[in-house]
């Protein structure tokens, strides 16, 4: 690893101040690896030791966490990462076929990172979605439901042009006036 | 006094606990993977479970409800429960496999679930015969596999730490080496990794397993995923014997399993000895058994001149000594004791020169400060510090002892196994005036700067006690065969399904690895010249001569050691002792 990654005295009370919520430095490993993940942009080995020695929590278990979680990045991911979701809901209602349509349209496999570094394609576990199936959540944000081919074309033109897709309220059949 | 009713009978309970404890405690059986009596309880592999109710009590009567058959009315839980976490409570009903067929049908299917993605490698796996998962899939799992897809795969064999191997496709997520390392070593050093069907444990990036407790793990892994760099595909272990001993290892002597087949010590496990050391023993422990097969010395050795030792007989090696013990008066004659020896051996090393008139012997205890942890490895080196001490050896420094040579100039250095040369400021030249016998048990510079070496039996070949740091006296029962001893006719000795069966003519039995050693104590009987006046015939009667001798050594004895586990000595000098 060649960048070694330190927290400036300002993270270090933001992480003071996360800490102080919880009774155990355990409990405060989730907020304070989103806060790293926040400043560096990923949670890699070197920002898991980091953690570690901040909260004095064993690094096999900041390891564990990482690891457990698709939202935290092991690795330096590209600008927009694509979690497309391949869990049962989204699977039946063509997560996989969305899926492949990325790989084929970025050029890479789900796990990989563009070549320019701006996208990062995932297959991720459900998102708790699964009235919108099939859906992607782009870097850990926005949801994009009801995925098609167009939508994801528009998606990715947007999102290499900079914008980041807004709020998409979706309400559910029953919720509907009249229904 | 409360009770607990499990398959319909009754036990009574005096302290408060978990139903599996209770159950294993009164040798029922349940099958389970991730409980272990010395962790938490997590309940993670959903094993053990039960169908578990209370009896229904009427609060206005004050009574049990009962149904018209006059039993009680029982209100059992929604669903089935583990028996590891469940507690004993009073009236508690259980009911396992035995009764229920749901938790005879749960049992299964759960079993079913865990080896959904359990490779079938039992045949090349070294868990096979002593793997948990193995023999509860015999005794409650289905017959056969209904899974016809691809299994997931996972890495395998990953050199973890120096001594544990990984097999993550093995691995049933029980977490028990997690716990291990987190509740009890305390080096928190493995973690699950990744989640669902593609978790298995692993340590923190590019970090070293090297806990030097590790080798634990591998005992209470359920399955196969974590084996001993070590001992990895040496033997089957149901070709092996399996003989209680001690750690000679350090001063705290867990009680331990020695394994052995064609009489070579194969490993080292620990043996459970709630007053020592529970479950678990120290790496370096288990890797010491390579001084019991390796780089010993069989038959005498002596050296006739300022040339090379050469082999001699036994009756040569006696004589010998007793001509050079003539040339000499008491006065100029330095007795070593050992505390890498027995109480019997040191023991028999004062009595035989005593009567010599040899009045003042001396030891040299083998610590090394700070290398002890305060759990169960010690300063002290030698199993038996306190053994020695307690029988009159006078304590002293290896720079002491130097000094002691320099200054006397004794004529005759008598050193049991100990080699002094190797571990205190003793040098060659110290031993040049001298004529020179040592005990010993493997070749080391002590051995090869005396003049007449007699090899003598390990901890693994003979019978005979050692004290603890703590003051506790264990003792070790013979697991290999030396040119003299035999299994078949030393019933105290445990024989393998190799032993059994076979003959000495098979080619899975090689002479070569008996040693022609005996105990120092039965050497030192030879010597006294009216034949073997102290009439010892074996070391559990030379036991019972210190226990009537030394009234610290009160009321012990071999069987009561065997009963209980070891004694508790009480020992004027345990203050003195170093518990590190």
């Amino acid at each position: 690893m060649a960048e070694t990654y330190t927290f400036d005295a300002k993270d270090l009370a933001e992480i003071e101040k996360l800490t102080a919520k919880y009774p155990e430095k355990q409990a405060a490993v989730l907020p304070v690896l989103w806060y790293a993940q926040d400043k560096f942009g990923h949670s890699d080995p070197a920002v898991q030791k980091l953690v570690s020695e901040t909260l004095g929590v064993p690094e096999a278990h900041i390891r564990g966490v990482v690891s457990f979680y698709t939202q935290f990045y092991d690795k330096p991911m590209g600008k927009n990462v694509l979690d497309v979701c391949t869990c049962l809901s989204c699977q039946v209602c063509g997560g996989y076929d969305m899926l492949h349509y990325i790989e084929e349209k970025l050029g890479i496999k789900a796990g990989e990172t563009t070549p320019d570094g701006q996208f990062s394609l995932q297959s991720v576990e459900c998102l708790g979605a699964c009235g919108y199936a099939p859906m992607l959540q782009v870097t850990n944000d926005k949801f994009v439901n009801h995925l098609t081919r167009e939508k994801v074309d528009k998606l990715i033109e947007d999102l290499k042009a900079g914008n980041k897709p807004e709020f998409e309220s979706n309400p559910m059949p029953q919720h509907e006036k009249g229904s | 006094m409360p009770e607990i009713f499990i398959d319909n009978k009754r036990y009574e309970y005096e302290k408060p606990g978990k139903v599996l404890q209770f159950m294993l405690d009164n040798g029922l059986d349940l099958p389970f993977f991730c409980y272990h009596p010395s962790l938490s309880i997590p309940a993670n592999c959903r094993q053990c479970m039960v169908k578990a109710g209370m009896p229904v009590f009427d609060r206005e009567k004050g009574t049990f409800e009962t149904d018209e058959n006059g039993d009680r009315v029982i209100r059992f839980f929604p669903k089935l429960m583990t028996a590891c976490s469940l507690d004993l409570a009073d009236g508690i009903v259980v009911h396992t496999h035995h009764t229920d067929d749901l938790v005879k049908q749960a049992q299964a299917d759960n079993l079913e679930f865990i080896l959904i993605n359990h490779p079938l490698d039992c045949p090349i796996c070294d868990q096979a015969g002593e793997c948990p998962l193995q023999i509860l899939t015999y005794k409650y799992g289905p017959e056969g596999s209904r899974f016809e897809h691809k299994k997931v795969h996972k890495p395998k064999a990953i050199q973890l730490g120096p001594r544990v191997i990984l097999d993550a496709e093995r691995c049933i997520n029980c977490t028990r080496c997690v716990r291990f390392t987190d509740e009890i070593s305390k080096s928190y050093q493995l973690s699950i990794i990744s989640r669902g069907d593609k978790n298995y444990p692993m340590t923190a990036n590019d970090q070293e397993f090297d806990d030097p407790y590790s080798l634990n793990t591998v005992d209470i892994c359920p399955v196969g995923a974590l084996t001993s760099a070590d001992f990895r595909f040496r033997a089957r272990v149901w070709e092996m014997n399996q003989t209680p001993s001690i750690d000679m290892s350090n001063g705290k002597g867990c009680s331990t399993w020695l394994w052995t087949r064609d009489n070579m010590v194969l490993r080292v496990t620990p043996r459970f000895n709630e007053e020592v050391n529970d479950h678990w023993m120290p790496d370096a422990g288990r890797l010491a058994y390579r001084k019991f097969n390796e780089n010993r010395i069989s038959r005498p050795h002596m050296r006739p001149d300022e040339t090379e030792q050469v082999r001699t007989s036994w009756n040569n090696a006696r004589l010998t000594l007793l001509e050079e013990l003539e040339k000499v008066s008491p006065a100029d004659i330095l007795v070593i004791g050992s505390p890498h020896a027995s109480v019997e051996d040191n023991y028999a090393l004062r009595t035989c020169f005593s009567r010599l008139g040899v009045s003042k012997f001396l030891f040299v205890p083998h610590i090394e400060s700070g290398s002890g942890d305060g759990f169960l490895i010690t300063d002290d080196q030698a199993p038996n510090a306190n053994g020695v001490r307690s029988l009159g050896f006078e304590e002293t420094e290896g720079k002491a002892l130097a000094k002691l040579i320099e200054t006397k100039k004794p004529r005759l250095i008598a050193i049991l196994d100990d080699d002094l040369i190797g571990r205190t400021d003793l040098t060659r030249e110290h031993f040049s005036e001298a004529w020179t016998v040592v005990w010993g048990t493997n070749h080391n510079d002590t051995t090869q700067a005396a003049d007449l070496v007699i090899p003598v039996t390990t901890a693994a070949e003979h019978a005979a006690s050692y004290v603890n740091v703590d003051g506790r006296i264990q003792r070790t029962v013979p697991a290999k065969e030396t040119m003299y001893t035999n299994r078949r006719l030393n019933l105290e000795m445990s024989m393998g399904r190799l032993d059994h069966y076979g003959t000495k003519f098979d080619n899975w039995v090689t002479d070569a690895n008996r040693v022609d050693c005996i105990p120092a104590w039965e050497f030192l009987i030879r010597l006294e010249d009216d034949g073997a006046a102290s009439g010892w015939e074996s070391s559990r009667q030379i036991m019972e001569e210190i226990a009537k001798a030394f009234p610290a050594y009160r009321e012990v004895s071999y069987d009561r050691m065997d009963e209980e586990n070891g004694i508790q000595l009480k020992l004027e000098q345990d203050s003195e002792v170093k518990t590190a």
